[in-house]
């Protein structure tokens, strides 16, 4: 299944935001998938991400699905965001 | 405005804020920290890519004050958070929250000093927040403003960080009780 990360906004950047949306994504897109399916992540669209809006959903993500994919990463902050998450917060992808 | 800021941070004269500087509530940061996105963008001064990481950069400053001072406030809550495009731009976002070293205390009871303080907060994997896992945001500002040679500095306490290139950590000329980041491209 593909998440759309611009569906939750272009400029992603709080910790509360991204535990809001991590909430959703329980509630509505991830119920019941199962732990082997393939889970891409689409981050076309955003402009801005963070750390800290990235650790709740990216990093929580990772860590429920074994076969994660990362789609569209160009933007920049979305690249050092990345960086960040795999060097600091133990990211696995 | 770095002048105005610290005035703010220090609590001298400057109780009626004009709104436009001050951001009591996170949304209120949230929905101005759209605006200097859109004002990068038109002002074109830098590339679109920079742009967003700079706006990356002061979210996660000021986002930082209100994760970390939520409830806890000392005395006014919220940032001071406004920019200006002359020859460069300039970012400047300030609280009156507890600081850095009050801040990681909580967690590492053995730090001495606000600089020994910001070597942890700026390079170490560890959360003020603990035992949630969480406290990357300021490793991500130091290296994205190194990057992008950017020049941001950060004093909270009696310690100043100078970051471009290098991280430079000295004493500060003036002690404060919260943050205060400055940050020019």
């Amino acid at each position: 299944m593909k998440i759309e990360l611009k569906k939750f906004g272009e400029m992603l950047i709080s910790r509360p935001a991204g535990r809001e949306a991590y909430l959703a994504m329980l509630a509505y897109l991830i119920k019941g998938v199962s732990r082997d399916e393939i889970i891409e992540i689409d981050f076309g669209g955003v402009k801005v991400l963070t750390p800290s809006w990235a650790d709740e959903v990216i990093t929580k993500l990772a860590a429920e699905f074994k076969n994660i994919k990362l789609l569209n990463t160009q933007n920049s902050t979305v690249a050092a965001t990345l960086r960040t998450l795999i060097k600091y917060s133990d990211l696995k992808i | 405005m770095e002048k105005l800021a610290m005035k703010w941070v220090l609590d001298i004269g400057t109780d009626a804020i004009s709104e436009s500087y001050y951001c009591a509530t996170r949304d209120v940061f949230q929905a101005r920290l759209d605006n200097l996105l859109n004002d990068l963008l038109i002002i074109g001064k830098i590339d679109e890519g920079v742009a967003y990481l700079v706006s990356a950069i002061a979210g996660e400053i000021g986002n930082n004050s209100f994760d970390h001072n939520i409830g806890n406030w000392p005395s006014v809550p919220g940032v001071f958070f406004d920019w200006r495009a002359n020859d460069g731009i300039e970012i400047v976002l300030a609280d009156r929250g507890r600081g850095i070293m009050q801040t990681l205390k909580k967690v590492r009871p053995e730090i001495k000093n606000d600089q020994e303080a910001f070597r942890v907060a700026f390079f170490e994997k560890i959360s003020g927040r603990a035992p949630e896992a969480r406290g990357n945001g300021l490793k991500f500002v130091r290296e994205s403003v190194k990057d992008q040679k950017i020049h941001l500095s950060f004093i909270s306490g009696d310690a100043v960080a100078e970051l471009n290139d290098d991280f430079n950590v000295g004493l500060a000329e003036q002690k404060i009780n919260g943050c205060l980041a400055i940050i020019k491209i």
